[in-house]
């Protein structure tokens, strides 16, 4: 059971972040939320997640790619840049075909880019070994 | 030209003269000419260096001057291709249009005329470039619009089902035991708004393909107004919003249709009470101007940011985020101000954030034979465009 592992959920629809969130507390992770890229960016220094769920389609088109980005390039990210992030969204296509922002690419790898509804077996599992290592090196 | 990057040529022609003096009139006008005595060398050519311009022969052993024009076109639309017989009958000409050659240049011909030909064969190569441009980036607003809908219309389903699946995955745990009321009137909530999500792009569609209203009839707006506010009168009190009209004792006609009066007159109204505050107020109103039918529907809600004016009445575009406010499709606006301007009239808003919002319906008023005029101003504007 993981324990004291934090993770930042970002996402602008309340009903899956109420679901996700019960979901993960029942496995013992702690969760926050954030609404919106802008708020994302704020909890993530806030908070210092050891993984992050980032919806893509927020109030923009590619508002989940405008956080990776600026995890990327701000000083300020520079010690989260290793925070494992899935990313989530309902638009089926693959993330380099839908969004052809080459440089985000490299940042999103294919097994950390999930369709929603989430499988929820899938989710768990990925999320689990995306913050195993964290949580070793941390303690 | 873009003197820098010449416009490739290639010339099919068995001829090896034509050949020849193609090369050496079309070089000299600055093209990069390349020449083949044969459909299949050509057309490799084609697929290879994707030419501006083609110049084929019609009448050629192996394939078919014809064939090769279609085999182009299929490699590249955007190549201009220019045929070259020593037949300059009609008809092969037409065959020669059919397959979509552009132009066409009867044997023999002067440098002048090659020149020429080819000169207007770019021309036109430049203007479908430009067309396609235009066009991908019409494909690519589409995709977008499509991406946009996608997303609309998954939101909720993806929200119940995730619902549904922690409850079955957690059901037995106590925190989920105390959600699952809220939860399930969440997926109802959801289910709604999916279902008013697809009625609202069922009208739109409808309206894109062709006018919904297709009726012209003599309508009072204040029957229509009368009838919506009657039917939300049960929901505004369950906000706690005073619903009230504002309407004259004379008709106000317009010539439209009623349904998508009514559903123009609906968004406007529903909107007005969804965005509102407990003890906030609506008021529809109504007013027979000289040449107009103004009706309008304030409101003492959250009212819009200035800077959110302006997309106010664009497809999906909502205030603030999707899930968090009220549920709305973003279609609502949209589809107002198409029947609007169906209708010849104008739609408009003014509103002060925090204070409320007024929506302002301008329609051209439908002058009823049977109604005298009871003013002379219209018969005065009359006289005065007559003079």
């Amino acid at each position: 059971m993981p324990t004291d592992v934090k993770v930042l959920l970002i996402d602008d629809d309340a009903d899956f972040r109420a679901s996700v969130r019960s979901l993960l507390e029942g496995e013992g992770y702690s969760v926050s939320e954030a609404t919106s890229g802008r708020q994302g960016l704020e909890q993530i220094l806030a908070d210092r997640p050891d993984a992050i769920v980032l919806d893509i389609m927020m109030e923009t088109l590619e508002e989940g790619y405008g956080v990776t980005q600026a995890i990327k390039i701000k000083d300020e990210f520079r010690d989260c840049r290793e925070v494992p992030i899935v990313m989530v969204s309902s638009i089926q296509e693959s993330p380099d075909e839908r969004f052809p922002m080459a440089g985000e690419i490299d940042m999103v790898r294919p097994d950390r880019y999930m369709t929603k509804p989430i499988d929820i077996p899938r989710f768990l599992e990925l999320i689990e070994s995306v913050t195993r290592g964290r949580k070793a090196s941390r303690v | 030209m873009n003197a820098s990057r010449p416009e490739t040529v290639v010339v099919i022609d068995d001829d090896r003269a034509i050949r020849l003096s193609c090369e050496k009139i079309l070089a000299r006008s600055g093209y990069e000419v390349v020449c083949f005595e044969n459909g299949a060398l050509g057309l490799e050519a084609v697929a290879d260096r994707k030419p501006a311009l083609v110049l084929v022969d019609l009448k050629m052993p192996g394939i078919s001057g014809l064939d090769v024009i279609a085999r182009v076109r299929e490699i590249d639309p955007t190549a201009v291709v220019i045929v070259i017989t020593g037949y300059a009958s009609v008809e092969s000409a037409v065959d020669a249009m059919k397959a979509g050659a552009y132009d066409f240049l009867p044997k023999p011909f002067s440098p002048d005329e090659l020149r020429l030909v080819a000169d207007r064969g770019l021309e036109r190569r430049r203007l479908v470039l430009e067309a396609r441009r235009g066009e991908l980036e019409r494909e690519l607003l589409k995709r977008r619009f499509v991406t946009f809908v996608s997303h609309q219309l998954k939101s909720p389903l993806v929200a119940v089902h995730q619902y549904l699946e922690v409850l079955r995955r957690l059901g037995e745990t106590e925190d989920v035991q105390a959600k699952r009321e809220m939860w399930l009137d969440r997926c109802l909530e959801r289910t709604r708004e999916l279902t008013s999500i697809i009625e609202d792009w069922l009208t739109f569609a409808s309206l894109e393909q062709s006018s919904l209203s297709r009726t012209r009839e003599t309508v009072d707006v204040r029957i229509p107004i009368r009838k919506l506010v009657e039917g939300y009168e049960e929901i505004a009190a369950e906000q706690s919003v005073s619903l009230t009209t504002n309407l004259p004792a004379n008709p106000c006609p317009v010539n439209g249709d009623p349904t998508c009066l009514t559903i123009l007159f609906d968004n406007l109204i529903i909107n007005a009470i969804r965005y509102n505050r407990p003890g906030g107020s609506v008021t529809v109103g109504a007013e027979c101007r000289p040449g107009e039918v103004v009706v309008s529907v304030t409101d003492t809600g959250i009212g819009i940011p200035e800077s959110y004016l302006s997309m106010l009445f664009d497809e999906f575009f909502r205030v603030g985020g999707r899930s968090e406010g009220p549920s709305g499709t973003g279609l609502g606006l949209p589809i107002s101000r198409r029947i609007a301007t169906e209708h010849g009239g104008v739609i408009d808003v003014h509103s002060v954030e925090g204070a409320g919002s007024t929506f302002t319906v301008r329609l051209p008023r439908h002058e009823v034979d049977t109604a005298p005029e009871d003013t002379g101003a219209d018969t005065n504007r009359e006289k005065a465009s007559l003079s």
